[in-house]
């Protein structure tokens, strides 16, 4: 009894698809967020500092302006380095990704490959030699059964047999040309009318 | 935002002591309410701010919502599953669910998939935060929220969440 229900809770909880890789790329992916955070920061912190630095040159404290400006400075420079991280940290993730997508692949040919082992284990080279070999003696042997019945036709026969073949395939041929048309073609006819009325006109002339 | 056409009808701000009009009516208030905090995008409620909103309080024909009117609409928002007390015993704010948790996962599921990121690692902020999620519908979406639809991928085993450490992602399938 209790072995139908523990093993029914285990269907239940499968085990978790999640790798190790993909903690690593969490990881990674957390400090990327991080990062952007920290980017978006100091974006706000540059847009203020440049708009003090206006507000003191108006107000004509040039100092503080230059201070101000000297701050913004080195906040950019900071948004540089952490671009270059956040790229170190995006090439490591696709690095990752691949190199799991790789290992997939390598594993997709392993099976691949133990499977076709597997069959030719079933087939092996001198089996389908026999298996050849056998196919070709039967093929030959039903040849010789083949002359062997026909042999009974002598070359006249055969001959005879193709002549009345060409004269059934000629009959049917002619059979299915449609009749020659006998009724005059209209330009004949015209022409024909012409002649006639050239003649009666000459007829009249003389 | 429109306001519905009961917004400005006086009888609206009163609950009706009919109890077919009283249904409708209470009908039109939880449509209202979670249109409301969907442009808003908007996932909590605070009783006394929302009593002296615009929401509950019309200036234009001068009438206003009682505390014990809005109190009939939220439990009725409640019994149908689109509001959650975060203490139920001061009944002082809420979390509303404008879409239901599996609206919300089927929702970032479809996203993934146009995005070809089945078997990818994502992070939270990353979905609802992240630059390619701008303009999704789920950009800006709460935590405990998205936490919710995701639970419900995860029990269509669409997705796993992962959490170890101070590291918390999700992994779709």
């Amino acid at each position: 009894m209790g072995g139908l229900f523990s093993s029914k809770g285990k269907d239940k909880k499968t085990e978790s698809r999640v790798t190790e890789q993909d903690k690593a790329v969490l990881q990674l992916k957390q400090q990327r967020d991080k990062l952007k955070q920290y980017q978006k920061k100091i974006n706000v912190q540059i847009e203020k500092d440049r708009t003090v630095a206006k507000q003191l040159l108006h107000d004509g404290r040039k100092d503080k302006a230059k201070l101000m400006l000297r701050k913004k400075k080195f906040q950019e420079s900071l948004l540089e380095k952490t671009d270059g991280q956040l790229d170190n940290i995006d090439r490591m993730v696709t690095d990752l990704e691949f190199a799991q997508v790789e290992s997939q692949v390598v594993q997709g040919l392993k099976v691949g490959n133990e499977s076709l082992k597997k069959l030719h284990q079933l087939l092996s080279l001198e089996d389908v030699e026999k298996i050849m070999d056998e196919t070709r003696e039967g093929i030959e042997y039903q040849q010789e059964i083949d002359d062997l019945l026909s042999g009974g036709l002598s070359a006249q026969d055969e001959d005879d047999v193709l002549a009345e073949l060409d004269a059934i395939v000629q009959a049917e041929v002619t059979d299915e040309l449609p009749d020659v048309p006998d009724d005059e073609l209209p330009e004949e006819k015209r022409k024909e009318r012409a002649r006639k009325e050239k003649r009666q006109a000459e007829a009249l002339a003389s | 935002m429109e306001w519905p056409w009961q917004y400005n009808f006086p009888p609206f701000f009163t609950i009706q002591p009919n109890s077919d009009t009283r249904k409708k009516q209470l009908e039109a208030w939880c449509s209202l309410i979670l249109n409301y905090h969907k442009q808003k995008k908007s996932y909590s409620i605070d009783v006394t701010e929302i009593l002296n909103s615009q929401l509950c309080h019309n200036k234009e024909i001068d009438r206003k919502l009682s505390l014990d009117g809005l109190y009939t609409v939220l439990d009725e928002l409640c019994r149908t599953g689109h509001l959650e007390w975060k203490d139920p015993k001061t009944k002082k704010q809420c979390l509303v669910m404008w879409r239901t948790p599996e609206e919300w996962g089927n929702l970032i599921y479809s996203w993934i998939i146009s995005k070809s990121m089945t078997n990818t690692v994502c992070t939270f902020y990353e979905l609802t935060n992240g630059e390619e999620s701008e303009g999704t519908e789920f950009y800006g979406l709460e935590k405990w929220l998205l936490l919710r639809a995701i639970k419900t991928l995860e029990a269509q085993r669409k997705a796993e969440i992962m959490m170890f450490d101070d590291s918390e992602g999700v992994k779709f399938f």
